[in-house]
Order: structure tokens, then sequence, then C-alpha cells
């Protein structure tokens, strides 16, 4: 009987592999483990085995059994996604026509990259608990001017040639300082902030030039605020920017709002050290900078004897020129996409 | 402006250190250096040679090859010079030297023979025009002795200090007042050779003789005071050498010997001066008043000028002779047969000097020195020292009489200022000595009493605008100390939150969500902008309220009224390069002073189809993410106009076309631009753009607000129907009925799809969703309010599709 069990195994072997149908199959596994299956035919015969045999043929019969109805569920699954894979064949999708390979303009999102720049300084600040402010470009004689001590008679005005409106009493912001003032009138020390935003020189344009450009003012006043912590928060700055310690000087410059008052310069080139003449060079001029004058402290209703701070201001366009080695800033201001699609997140 | 070290050297003792590393510190503690120049240097390596033998040429008849000594060596050069003879004493450069023109020699074959270096004429040496063969020098000249020493000829170095910096230092525009700073830093005596003996010594040419000029100062005139003095029996001749090195190593051009002491003396002192020829001048007396209106002046380049009767004039009986602090007259200076003459140093108002100079365009040394705000006080030791070099070089020169002086009362009190170690060590975040800070003071010529706290007199000629408080007294201290020496801290201010400003936020909002959602690319255009392309964009307002008065282009003499006409132009621009793109735009349209808008500006264009429904799609996305309810309108629907878009704007689209109401307010449209706008622009295809006011939005916080609903328990009823809907009209008309039905378990109502039935109706599904938070809804509940939809349909004007 054992061998009858053995051999009907491997006749139920030949004959599932050659089925394709789910039918089939059902009607394959009836003939074999049905109830009336030739698997029940040969058990009829148990009867007149040996104790020793019924020992043997009950495992075993169990076993083939299982085994066939294993093999009965694999091949239905099989049938199964032969079925589907027969239907995906049909449903199949051309994943190779897909943006990077299309030509269907551009596809592209990204930040201009002036303000990616200025939103990385933002945060650089906002991170050591400075607010980010900004104010009108339209504005008046007092915020541009007076209130920085740059009186009228100033030779200061000079430096900065300035758009006037008709009624002669407007004026576009020269700077960013006017945020200066803005910010003091509504706060009372302590207090930091930084003030990004556009300004506008009459001057004519040129690869380096341009009429209307981007500065980031930035100012912190408290008790007891000296030059050292001003040095302290421009290195921080420069490190965070270009994620490493930058080599800074200090030395005197002039500016009406600020005294004392400083150009903050980077060592932008290694000096050969053989080189006397080199020695010295390599310095970009950066940030303009220094302790608040007395007078603006007072314009923005700050009283100058009991604190002091400082203030200093950051070209960005010239920063995202210097990192990018963009060669003329007009690109800037002009919205081709040829240029601002380079800058983008995607 | 370029010093002179040799003029500095006659008053203070340079310490022996790298030229460079001087340039440094003085960059460093006072004033930017452009650059180093070295004068005459190159003499120190020429050397005086001797002839011994002169050979022709093989390959050349006019060159010759000769072969010299300097005593010691030998060498041979090509040259084709027509002064060359045996014996001739002449200039040689070997190879490696840098000869004036930047020309620096190298060994090099003429015409197959090797020359080793040049001998030199004296034009190629910088010392003269004459090209004509070689230099020569005198018989006994030593053999081998470098020119410089031969020649007695003083070698210099310049340092070029940019103007800018020197803005606020009125003191620091002459070699005195340099050696000072020098003096400071390098911790070495100044030698002030302008004593009370020496003051004396010339005083005591005055006499008693009667002075054949007068003067007369308006008082509303520029004049701040004004010293004049007459010198007769001059001679008007060539200046000395020394005269003419000084003035030439700082560029000026010597004339005479008057006119050279009156540039000489301004070099060194910084207070610029004017010589007259006393006989030119008609009359015995000078009047320094307003000139009148629509003058014309003649200045000495021969310029005819028009002057107004704010500028200030010097004149005889007759005609002005001078524009006061700017520029002499073309009729009163100094000529070759002066005899006698008449210097004035004065002092005029600087922002009077400023405004004439800069009307006229005329910036000369004396107007830039004038309208730094000059001391009066250091008036008189000008006229004394300009005396002094005329009696140096006029030995026969005779003082008639003694200064006269009209003008102001002379103050030469100084002011005082209190300060302390501790005010100055707080600005600066040092910890010095007060005596250390009280000698720095004191060699920048500060009298201070006083050991901590102290009392500081100014010198007149810092107190002219640069030093009025302690906190210019900190900087000099600083300065002079060194910011490198100040150590590096971060102060402790107390911590507290801080948060982007709602603006800020709003920025930040827009960048993320349409560079990342709405694949756009940020771009910025200029705020200023010009009546053409607001014509071409057919723009209704031209904005003339915000125009410039000196806009340098009339392309940019406005302020922007729109963002929509900037996008017109960019879009044409990139309409060249892509078939789709989309652009966003966060920026300011000014309105009026003091109303400038924060305008957001989307634009999407296609060449092939329009993008508009993406553009509504976005824009009503973008207002979800902000987190703002918000009705959108078409144009019949619309209850009030949006200001960003002129109602008779033509570029307007005749269908695609929503304005956007937020809070009651409509603040912006979505549109697609009229083919007409578009074709000006040469822009072909569609383009939509999005204009959005979010100002008020920038001032406080919009808070998105999340609001949790429990999911309902049981299963909600769907029912499809179709419709049909005229083609004149949205499908969305249809889902007006929603409101009549006036159903709570009504729980949505979509448009599953729209298509194209015929000419006169399209077939529009409908899908409605009803569901109750507590029951089942029963099939004859359904039922019912299936055919309570089917029914407000009808009435509303929709069939059935049967």
């Amino acid at each position: 009987m054992l061998d009858k069990i053995e051999s009907l195994w491997t006749e139920f072997q030949k004959e599932i592999s050659s089925l394709e149908k789910q039918a089939d199959v059902l009607n394959l596994k009836a003939k074999y483990i049905g109830k009336k299956g030739l698997l029940s035919e040969i058990m009829k015969g148990l009867r007149d085995a040996s104790v020793e045999e019924k020992k043997q043929i009950g495992p075993k019969s169990n076993e083939v059994k299982n085994i066939i109805e294993a093999s009965i569920q694999d091949s239905l699954k099989n049938i199964q996604i032969k079925e589907i894979n027969e239907k995906l064949d049909k449903e199949r999708i051309d994943f190779s026509l897909r943006d990077s390979n299309m030509d269907q303009g551009l596809i592209s999102g990204g930040i201009h990259p002036t303000h990616q720049i200025q939103r990385k300084i933002e945060d650089i600040f906002l991170s050591m608990g400075f607010e980010v402010l900004d104010g009108p470009h339209i504005e008046t004689e007092h915020y541009n001017f007076e209130a920085l001590n740059i009186p009228e008679t100033h030779p200061a005005r000079d430096m900065q040639d300035t758009f006037w409106f008709q009624d002669k009493k407007h004026l576009l912001r020269t700077h960013t300082s006017t945020i200066q003032i803005r910010g003091m009138e509504e706060r009372k020390p302590p207090f930091a902030f930084v003030g990004p935003g556009k300004v506008f020189r009459c001057e004519r344009t040129d690869a380096t030039h341009e009429t209307c450009f981007h500065q980031l003012e930035g100012m912190m006043v408290g008790e007891n605020i000296n030059t050292g912590h001003l040095i302290y928060f421009m290195k921080t700055l420069l490190k965070e920017i270009f994620q490493k310690d930058m080599e800074v000087r200090l030395r005197p410059g002039y500016f009406p709002f600020v005294e004392p008052g400083f150009e903050l310069d980077i060592r932008w080139k290694k000096p050969d050290p053989k080189d006397e003449e080199a020695k010295h060079s390599g310095w970009l001029e950066l940030l303009p900078c220094g302790m608040v004058h007395p007078n603006v402290l007072k314009a923005g209703g700050v009283d100058p004897d009991k604190y002091t701070g400082f203030a200093f201001g950051l070209g960005l366009d010239r920063l995202v020129m210097v990192n990018y080695k963009i060669d003329d800033i007009r690109y800037l201001h002009k919205g081709d996409l040829r240029f601002n699609s380079q800058f983008s997140h995607f | 402006m370029l010093i002179s070290l040799n003029w500095i050297k006659d008053f203070v003792n340079l310490p022996e250190v790298n030229i460079h590393d001087l340039a440094n510190t003085f960059t460093m503690k006072t004033a930017e250096v452009e650059e180093v120049k070295k004068v005459n240097s190159h003499l120190e390596v020429i050397r005086v040679v001797e002839i011994t033998e002169i050979a022709k040429h093989p390959e050349a008849d006019k060159l010759n090859l000769v072969t010299f000594t300097d005593g010691s060596n030998t060498a041979r050069v090509v040259c084709g010079a027509p002064n060359v003879k045996v014996g001739l004493k002449v200039p040689y450069a070997k190879i490696g030297v840098t000869l004036p023109g930047g020309f620096t020699l190298e060994p090099k074959k003429i015409r197959g023979v090797l020359s080793e270096g040049m001998l030199c004429s004296a034009s190629e040496l910088g010392l003269g025009d004459g090209a004509s063969g070689l230099m020569e020098l005198s018989n006994d000249a030593p053999l081998g002795e470098n020119l410089k020493t031969h020649l007695n000829i003083n070698s210099d170095t310049l340092i070029d200090v940019d103007n800018k910096s020197l803005t606020h230092r009125p003191d620091l525009w002459g070699h005195f007042g340099l050696a000072r700073e020098f003096s400071a830093i390098y911790e070495t005596p100044l030698n002030d050779k302008f004593s009370e003996s020496w003051k004396n010594n010339l005083e005591s040419k005055f006499n008693s003789d009667p002075n054949p000029i007068n003067l007369k100062v308006q008082p509303e005139s520029s004049c701040l005071g004004f010293w004049g003095l007459s010198v007769d029996n001059i001679t008007v001749s060539e200046s000395p050498q020394w005269m003419v090195d000084r003035l030439e190593a700082v560029g000026l051009r010597s004339i005479n010997n008057i006119v050279d002491i009156s540039n000489y003396v301004m070099i060194e002192l910084g207070l610029p001066l004017h010589i007259y020829d006393r006989d030119l001048i008609n009359g015995n007396e000078l009047k320094i008043h307003l000139a009148k209106e629509n003058e014309k002046f003649t200045t000495l380049d021969e310029m005819e000028r028009t002057l107004l009767d704010t500028d200030t004039v010097i004149s005889d009986n007759d005609k002005a002779l001078v524009l006061a602090g700017v520029m002499g007259g073309a009729n009163s200076g100094v000529q070759d047969n002066s005899k006698n003459i008449f210097i004035e140093v004065a002092n005029w108002k600087a922002e009077e000097v400023r405004k004439t100079s800069t009307r006229l365009g005329l910036r000369t040394d004396s107007s830039t020195r004038f309208e730094k705000s000059l001391d009066l006080n250091l008036c008189y030791r000008t006229l004394l020292r300009t005396l002094d070099l005329v009696l140096e070089l006029c030995p026969d020169a005779k003082v008639v009489g003694k200064p006269v002086y009209d003008g102001s009362t002379i103050n030469n009190e100084k002011p005082r200022i209190k300060t302390s170690s501790a005010y100055i060590n707080n600005i600066l975040g040092l910890e010095l000595e007060s005596g250390k800070i009280k000698s720095i003071l004191e060699s920048l010529d500060f009298e201070v009493t006083g050991s901590n706290d102290f009392e500081v007199k100014v010198p007149t000629y810092r107190a002219t605008k640069d030093i009025e408080g302690q906190h210019d007294l900190a900087e000099e201290i600083g300065r002079i100390v060194g910011y490198d020496t100040i150590p590096i801290k971060s102060p402790f201010l107390g911590v507290n939150p801080v948060r982007l400003t709602p603006y800020k936020e709003m920025e930040r909002k827009i960048q993320d969500f349409m560079s990342l959602h709405a694949k756009s690319l940020e771009v910025m255009s200029y705020p200023l902008i010009g009546k053409k392309l607001l014509k071409k964009a057919s723009w209704p307002n031209l904005n003339e309220k915000l125009s410039l008065i000196n806009s340098l282009s009339v392309d940019q003499d406005r302020m922007r009224p729109s963002l929509v006409p900037n996008f017109l132009e960019m879009a044409s621009v990139n309409t060249k390069n892509f078939s789709d793109f989309s652009f966003f735009e966060w920026g300011r349209v000014y309105n009026d002073f003091e109303d400038e808008r924060n305008v957001l500006g989307l634009a999407f264009f296609s060449k092939t189809s329009s993008s508009f429904v993406n553009l509504l799609n976005t824009s009503e996305k973008f207002l979800n993410f902000l987190g703002l309810n918000y009705q959108l309108a078409t144009k019949e629907n619309s209850r009030k106009p949006c200001s960003l878009i002129p109602q008779k704007w033509k570029g307007l689209h005749p269908h695609e076309y929503m304005d956007i109401a937020i809070r009651g307010k409509t603040l912006g449209a979505a549109f697609s631009v009229h083919p007409i706008v578009l074709r000006d622009f040469k822009i072909k295809g569609h383009l939509s753009i999005l204009m959005l006011d979010l100002t008020d939005f920038c001032k406080s916080q919009v808070q998105k607000a999340h609001k949790y609903n429990p999911i309902s328990k049981f299963p909600s009823s769907q029912f499809d129907c179709t419709v049909l809907v005229p083609k004149s009209m949205h499908a969305s008309e249809t889902l007006k009925v929603t409101k009549k039905l006036k159903n709570k378990d009504l729980e949505s109502a979509k448009i599953v799809k729209s298509f194209d039935l015929n000419d006169e109706h399209n077939a529009v599904t409908l899908r409605f969703n009803f569901s109750n938070s507590n029951e089942t809804l029963s099939a004859e509940v359904i039922k019912s309010y299936e055919e309570k939809v089917v029914d407000e349909l009808a009435q509303a004007g929709f069939n059935l599709k049967v």
C-alpha cells in the first residue's frame, strides 16, 4: 500500500505540471484527494493491512494529502499570476516618457539666488536672537539721512547718489540703514535685528553696478555692547556663510552713522609669505560697520548715555556674485529663466 | 591723494620698516592706502661706465657693438645711438633692471649678437625729454658709481591714500597733519618746524609801511576769515629742483616759483591759498562778497562760468578776481613779469564751497579741501609759511606793512570733552590703562587733564566737525591701539524667543509653495519702470505722481504701478527659449508715498493650451495653504473690482478671469492675458497670471486653523446623475442647487465629468453623497433625497439627460 501511495504522488506530479487552467487544477484536486478520489480508494484497502503497516500508512497518507493540497494551491496562485501578468502586459506603460526625458518646456522651481543667500543669512541671525525687519522703499530725508547723522551739508550726501521724487520730499532709500531708525523706534533696548532689502542708487549700470540692489543691515543695542561683540557676530556670520573660520581685519572706515566706524575685510586670497608686497594684499572689503553714533541712537529714541550698540551693512548681490562667480549683476533683475533655473531646487 | 614720505620725514623720523608694512599700518590705523609707488629708485642700480671699444655690428650698418667697463668688469651691448665714442662716460642698465616705462631688461640677441643690458638715454631713465642718443656724463664721473648718488637725485616713496577715507579728516589733507599721524602711530616725536621762534623771525619782517590792499568781507558771503599780506620786489623764475621734485612726486606740475609756493604750502599744511599779481588789482581794496545772479566769470582754466547770488567772489574795484574757495580768475594770477604780490589765505564755509563747486562741476584741490571744513586758526600759520618760502626763493623780496585781516572773530579756544577710561574701554571692549589712553590722546595733540575721568581739550583743527564727543575720542584710541587687539566676545543679553515677522513668514510661505508646489522660479523685476513699457502693456495708470526728478533713463523714471507690465516683458524674454514655463515674484507695487503694496505675481505660460485652470487650481491651493478663506468670482459675478487690475485694461481675456475676495475685500485676480496685448510683446501662446495683494496679511500672523470632526460610523450613500448644461454656462452652476436643498445629510456635491454632447449642451455628471452621523439612512429616505435633487436641478433649468 505504501508503494501505491508513493506512486500516486509521482503520478500527481506528472499530471499537474501540464495544467494551465484553474478548472483543470480543481478537477485534478478532486481526482486525487477528493472524497471519492484516488487516495480515498487506496485507503479503503487499509482494513486488510497489518498493524505494523497501519502505523506507517496513516502518516504517509496524510503527508501525501498535504503536499498535494499545497501543490494545488501553488499551481492555482501561479495560474492567477500568469493571468494578471497577461493583463498587465496589455496595460504596459512607457515610463521612459518622464519629465527628464521630455521636451515640455521648463519644469523647475526655485528661489531667486539673492533670496537664497538672504534667507541663509536671516536664519543665521535668527538663530542668534535677531529679528528680521524691513521698511518702505520710498523714504523721507529724515529716515534716509537726517536721523542717520547725515545733515544736508554733509559731504556724505555726495557719496550716495540719491533718486528723488518730484515732490522733492521723498526719495528712494539709498541704504537699508533706514531700517535701523524704524526698528529702534518700535523697540526698547536690549534688541537686535537685521534688515535685508532693496536699495536704490542713481548710478550708471554696468556688469558690477545696478541702480537697484540688495543690502542687509544689522543692529544690536543694549547696555555695554562693545566693539568686541561686533567682531564676534561678524566672525560668526562669516563662519556660517563660508562654513569655515575666516580671517578678518577691522580698519578705520568713515560712515556718518557710526563712531568708531570700521571697514571689515576678509582674507580672500592667501598671500605668498615670500612676497613682501603681497603680504598685505588679498583682502576683500566686505562689511562696513561700527558702533552706532549717539545721534543715531537719539534719533531712534534710545538714550545714548545708557545704551550702546553696533550696526553693520552687507551687500547681498556682491556675495551672490562672488559665491556663484556670476559675471554680470544685471541678470539678477532680468527674469531670464535660463539664469534663474540654474539656481532651482529641482 | 599722494603722500611723499620724503616730505613726511621733514616732520617725523619714520622707523626703518618695510614700506609695505608702513602702508598697511597706515591702512589699519588711519586711512586706506591704495597703492605704494617708488620714484627714481631704479637710479640706484644704474651705473656709470666708460666706453672702451666700438665695432660695427656684422649684420646691421646702423648698430654698433659697444664694449665698456665699470672699472672692474667689462660688458658688451648692441647700441644704435649716434653719439657713441670711445672714452665717453654713460649710464648703464644691466639685465634685470626695470626702467621707468615699466620695461625690464632681459638677455636678448639683436641681429644675432647678444646684448648684455643697455646703455641709456636721459629719457629712458626718466631724467629729461631729449631722446637724441646716450646720456653723456661728465668726464670725472667715478666709474661704477650709481646714478642716484652721482647726480644727487632724490628717490622717494609715495603712498596713495583713498580720498574717501579722508572725508572726515580735514587735518590729513596736508603732509604736516599726516606726519602727526605717523608720529602717534610709531610713538616718535613730531618735529614742529613752525615753532614760536620761527614765527617771531618771520613777524620781524613786518613793518609800518601802509598796507597797499585793504579787505572788506561782506558778512553774508561764505567767508569765515581772510588774511592778506603784500610782498614787493619778487622775481618770478623757475623753482628750485627740490621743490619741483616734491610737487611732481605728488602729481603737480611746476609752473614758476610763486605759483609753486602756493601749491607747496597747500600740500604741506592742507590749507589752499591764492597769490595775486598786486599790480593787476584795480584800486586798493579787495571785496569779498556774494556774486550777482547770472554774473559771468572766467576761471583760470579759461572757461566762462555763470555764477549765482549764493556764490562768493573776491573783487577789486571793477571786476571779480577769484571764485572763492574754488578757483582763481584768468585775470589776476602771477605772470612771468610780476613784481609785487598779494598773498590771500582765507577760510570758507564748507557747504557753500561744496555747493558752488558741485554745481559748476569744478572740483579743484582747493574746493576738495575747503569742503572738509578747515580750521580758521590755521590761516595765519599758512600765511607765514607762504612768506617764509617767498623770502627763501626771492631773497630780494620785501614785506610791505603787515598782515591784514577781516572776517569773523578768531576763536582759538579749544573745545572740551569730558570722558573716562571706563567709557572708552566699555565701547571698545578693551581694558586699557588710563595712562595709555592719555598718552595716545596727547600724541594726537589733545590736551588731557584728570587721571580716570578726563577733560580733553580738542585741537581746533580737529574740532571743525570731526571730533564732537567722547565716542569720537574712543575712535582715536581704538585705531591707534589697533582694532585687532580687541578681544572677541559674545554678549549676553538674556534669552528670548525670536520669530519671523508676519511679513517674513508670508515671504517664506510664498517662496516655498511657489517653488515646490507651483513648480515656479522666483524672479525679480525692477521696481522702477518707464512710460514706454507701461504703454506697450496698454497699462492705463502711468503713475506720474511717483516719478523721479533725476532718473538715469526714461525706461526707469517712475515706480511701477503694477507687476503686470514687468511680467509681460519677462514672459516675452522667455518665450524665445521655452515652450512652457512659470515664474513668480513677491514684489512691491507703489500706489503712493507711504502706500507700498506687497504683491504676489504668478505667471503660467504654455505655447499650446491655456493654463488658466491650472493657475486657478494653484491659486486655490495656495490660499488654502495660507489658511485664508476666499471667494472666487467671474467678471459678471464680481462684487467689487480688483484694485490691482484696472477694469479698463484691454489686456484682460474676455472669459478667463476670476477675482479673489478675502475677508470681504477683492485683493486679487487670476486671468489670462488678451492676445491683443500678447501680440505687442511678441508672445505666441497662452499666458495666465495671478496677482494677489497680500499686504493685509503681512501685518499680523495668519493662523491656519484645523478642526477635527469625528469620523461617521455609518455608511454614506452616493448618488450620480447626468444633466444637460447650456454651453454658455459653467458646469459649476449646477452645484448651486445644493443651497436650495437645505439638506443636512448632504455631505458633498461635486462634478464627476463634463462632456461635449451637442452644439447646445454639455452633459455634466454630478455626484452627491448623503450620510448621517447618527444612523444609517434608510432606502426610502435616500430615495426622497435623490428625487429632491433631480427636482431642484430641473427647476434650475438642468434637465436629466435621457
